[in-house]
């Protein structure tokens, strides 16, 4: 059976760490949403480390890649950027439409970004943040999110 | 410390060689697992192509990149070697009275020594990768590019976050000690003035940084503060964000085997920031050449530009692997790291670090923009030989070595002066402690009696004795004409497996011929840096070698790949009828003559294979010989195939203790299963892992494939 762009990006995305939760509509998408942030509570949850800015990051992507189970996530704009980067849990709304095969196929968006006349920054972001720096061990989530949820839209029946 | 006291030292180091060993092993896994999805050679090459073009047009693609990142609110600064970047960067914080900086991974900063020059200026300066940071507080410098602190233990790091965080830390659980970096360093995030990071590339059509990272401290530098001061050298421009995203298929997957790392960062102009006094980022750029743009037109070293800092040379690298990055790099670490501390940052460091490359070919076969980095060093090796005047070997081999008669002669007066210490087994192992030194590690293979020139004379009578046999009833008659290259050691020290091919090729009916003016390949020449007697010594067996052959066989994974590829490189069409006829031994019994199983009878050897760095990198060749074994006897398969033995020619004599690691590390491989043989096509390794199974006793026969398909030969023709 032929893997679909959006089954391979299920199955990389998870493999970088990251949790898909796949939901077929917006509606369902927002429920999600709230049941993580819920979960995982206003301060972090489980993770909670007083000392630390925590809670829940949401955004949404612009683009997805397959090959990669990467969100491209347009973040100009600095507090939406630092939603994705600050907070322990972060969310990334993605709709399974907009699932490129590729890096190299992301050329005509990021280059649409960069030429309409102002300044930009778009992360493409693949999985929580992680090192290997001690020792080889890897370790989910350093400066960045300890978890990545990406809610995926229209993903599965 | 000198520095064979260093490596000494390094090899004593019981952690670094269990990780190292570890992470050579775990690396080529992860590495073959994630580029088994894409086209890796087209990868390579389209790297190789874009950045061999960026170098040629660098003034171009720097003059549109300054434009278009101008255009987006960035300042863009061109210094010209290392002092003038630390002192335009200390500008930029002096005008924004910058106070504390947080930095992310930029080797351009390690090279221009960035952090003590500001530190001297009074401003804070906190490394915010992990590993950075940890380098940072033990006032070392990174052992690796992708991971600088891949020397220390978890006990090393905790007893330095101790002392950094006043409060007792985990000695054993690492993901707690990675915790305490993400509190300990988030307050210096949030008070930084100005964040300086890196960037992997500079991406001239929209003015656009690209940044990789993992860690997420990448983003949180250039977001956080108000300033933001990305450093990079002029080699990381590229013309288009096709190139940028077609390279990030080939530099995550060679850096640490992911298909990409958890952030990639396309930053374009100075986008909005609540610090800033302006509203906007304080964005600059600062362009470092410090020798690069010289170097872009240079014919042979301008191929480094093609490098994206991946690591990849240090990974594979089986000098790395036993004495790791500080004594394996001085600022980068690694075969890029010999060649770049050599171009750009100190010339006595990369005198002695050049001599440490064994000349495997594994970091040129893994490269991401595969760069001939062995050929480099050999040339910046050759350039010290010739700035020294020629030391006593060259000298002598070079007087020894031009005129054959000379050469041969003095190797049979040789073979008259080894007498009183050669066993009858063929090894030297009764040398004076004097003479032998650090080299007692192997067993040296003493001198035939009699050389293969020699026997071929008496050919007819030791290939009679096998045509007496009956003969197999599937024996193939070829036509095809061969001759046959010896190559010095197998014609003087090893004749038996000369002897042993000839009885192949006498079974199939090939025809040989062994033209006596042949003389050394050269190669051993070349390594001393004599190029103008390895040019004539090429000369002289091109016009030994002409005649109506289908093939030049050899039996020497190095002098093929040094006839084939030396000799057309450096003589053109001079050497190209016959470069290309050279064909090594295994190649030609099974892709020339087209032998199967069929034509052998299964020997109950069960045979181990060592692949020749030569033979399975330089030329490429990787299926004949297991196939052949396969065909005679019982291939084995062991773990790293495809490692060096530690051999290299002289540089075993130069490294003694770095060799007999590497030789050890090979025949523990070999002996962990169950083979009775180990297999090889080149003389080097052979005397190399011969003499070592004879000195540690080991139980596994060192044989080259000839040998294998001959005893196989004999057992089909006693039946």
């Amino acid at each position: 059976m032929e893997k679909t762009a959006t089954d391979l990006f299920i199955a990389r995305a998870e493999a970088a760490a990251a949790q898909v939760h796949a939901v077929p509509d917006e509606a369902a998408a927002a429920k999600e949403v709230e049941a993580i942030r819920a979960e995982k509570g206003a301060d972090g949850g489980a993770h909670g480390e007083r000392a630390l800015p925590s809670g829940v990051g949401v955004v949404r992507a612009a683009k997805g890649i397959a090959q990669t189970g990467t969100c491209i996530v347009v973040t100009d704009d600095e507090a939406l950027r630092l939603e994705t980067m600050l907070p322990e849990v972060s969310v990334i709304l993605l709709n399974s439409a907009d699932i490129l095969p590729d890096l190299p196929s992301a050329a005509p968006f990021l280059r649409a970004e960069q030429t309409q006349g102002r300044a930009s920054y778009v992360s493409f972001i693949t999985g929580p943040s992680r090192t290997a720096d001690i020792e080889r061990v890897s370790a989910i989530g350093v400066h960045g999110p300890l978890e990545l949820h990406i809610v995926l839209i229209g993903g599965r029946p | 410390m000198s520095y064979a006291h260093e490596i000494e030292e390094a090899l004593k180091d019981g952690f670094l060689r269990r990780t190292l060993d570890k992470f050579a092993v775990e690396y080529r896994a992860g590495r073959d697992r994630v580029f088994a999805e894409v086209d890796e050679r087209a990868l390579i090459q389209r790297i190789a192509d874009v950045k061999d073009d960026a170098a040629r047009r660098m003034e171009e693609l720097y003059e549109k990149f300054r434009v278009e990142a101008e255009k987006r609110g960035a300042v863009v600064h061109r210094a010209k070697d290392a002092a003038e970047a630390r002192e335009i960067i200390a500008a930029i914080a002096k005008e924004n009275d910058v106070h504390k900086i947080v930095k992310s991974k930029s080797m351009t900063a390690e090279e221009i020594g960035l952090n003590a020059h500001i530190e001297a200026a009074g401003i804070e300066v906190n490394e915010t990768d992990l590993g950075e940071w940890i380098v940072q507080l033990r006032h070392e410098r990174p052992s690796h590019m992708v991971m600088p602190a891949i020397h220390l233990s978890r006990g090393q790091v905790a007893d330095e976050f101790e002392k950094a965080t006043g409060r007792a830390q985990d000695h054993e659980d690492v993901h707690k000690l990675v915790k305490t970096a993400r509190a300990e360093l988030r307050p210096k995030f949030l008070a930084a003035d100005m964040g300086i990071s890196g960037a992997n590339f500079l991406i001239a059509e929209t003015g656009s940084l690209a940044i990789v990272t993992n860690e997420g401290n990448g983003r949180l530098v250039n977001t956080l503060p108000r300033v933001h001061v990305a450093l990079a050298g002029l080699d990381k421009l590229i013309p288009t964000l096709d190139d940028a995203l077609s390279a990030l298929q080939v530099l995550p997957r060679n850096a640490t085997g992911q298909r990409l790392t958890s952030y990639v960062t396309f930053i374009d102009g100075a986008t909005a920031c609540a610090k800033s006094p302006t509203g906007r980022k304080i964005l600059h750029i600062v362009l470092l050449d410090n020798g690069r743009a010289d170097l872009a037109r240079d014919p042979l070293f301008s191929q480094i530009y093609r490098c994206v800092r991946c690591g990849a040379c240090a990974n594979v690298c089986p000098v790395f692997r036993l004495v790791g990055g500080h004594r394996m790099g001085h600022v980068y670490v690694g075969a890029i790291g010999l060649v770049l501390t050599y171009l750009y940052h100190d010339r006595a460091a990369a005198k002695k670090l050049c001599q440490n490359c064994v000349g495997c070919g594994a970091c040129k076969d893994v490269c991401s923009g595969g760069i001939d980095l062995p050929r480099l060093i050999q040339e910046i090796r050759a350039r010290f030989a010739k700035e020294d005047g020629e030391p006593v070997a060259s000298r002598l081999a070079r007087y020894a070595m031009r005129k054959r008669p000379t050469f041969h002669r003095l190797l049979k007066f040789m073979r008259f002066a080894q007498k009183p210490f050669a066993g009858k087994d063929g090894f030297v192992r009764h040398l004076p402690m004097a003479l032998f030194g650090k080299q007692g590690f192997k067993s040296l293979p003493a001198l035939a009696k009699k050389s293969f020139r020699e026997l071929w004379e008496t050919r007819d009578s030791w290939l009679a004795a096998r045509d007496s046999s009956p003969r197999a009833t599937n024996q193939k008659h070829l036509t095809v004409k061969i001759a046959l290259f010896a190559g010095c050691a197998l014609d003087f020290s090893l004749p038996h497996q000369l002897v042993a091919a000839m009885k192949v090729f006498a079974h199939f009916g090939v025809e040989v011929e062994f033209p006596m003016e042949q003389t050394c390949c050269g190669l051993p020449l070349v390594t001393l840096g004599e190029k103008e007697t390895a040019l004539d010594v090429a000369r002289q067996n091109i016009a030994a070698f002409v005649g109506e052959y289908d093939a030049i066989v050899t039996l020497c994974a190095s002098c093929a790949s040094h006839l084939r590829h030396w000799y057309k490189d450096t003589l053109g069409a001079e050497a190209e009828a016959f470069s290309a006829k050279v064909i090594d031994f295994s190649s030609f019994v099974h892709d020339m003559l087209g032998l199967t199983e069929k034509d052998f009878t299964r020997l109950d050897w069960k045979v181990a294979y060592h692949a020749s760095c030569h033979l399975c990198r330089a030329l490429g060749v990787k299926e004949a010989p297991r196939a052949l074994i396969s065909a005679a006897a019982h291939y084995t398969p062991t773990p790293e195939e495809e490692s060096c033995c530690g051999f290299g020619g002289s540089w075993s004599f130069k490294f003694p203790e770095i060799s007999k690691e590497l030789m050890h590390k090979k025949l523990d491989n070999a002996c962990s299963g169950d083979a009775t043989h180990l297999a090889l096509d080149c003389p080097g390794c052979t005397i190399q892992l011969r003499g070592g199974a004879d000195r540690e006793k080991r139980k596994i026969q060192v044989v080259h494939v000839a040998e294998v398909l001959a005893a196989s030969l004999e057992a089909g023709g006693a039946k």
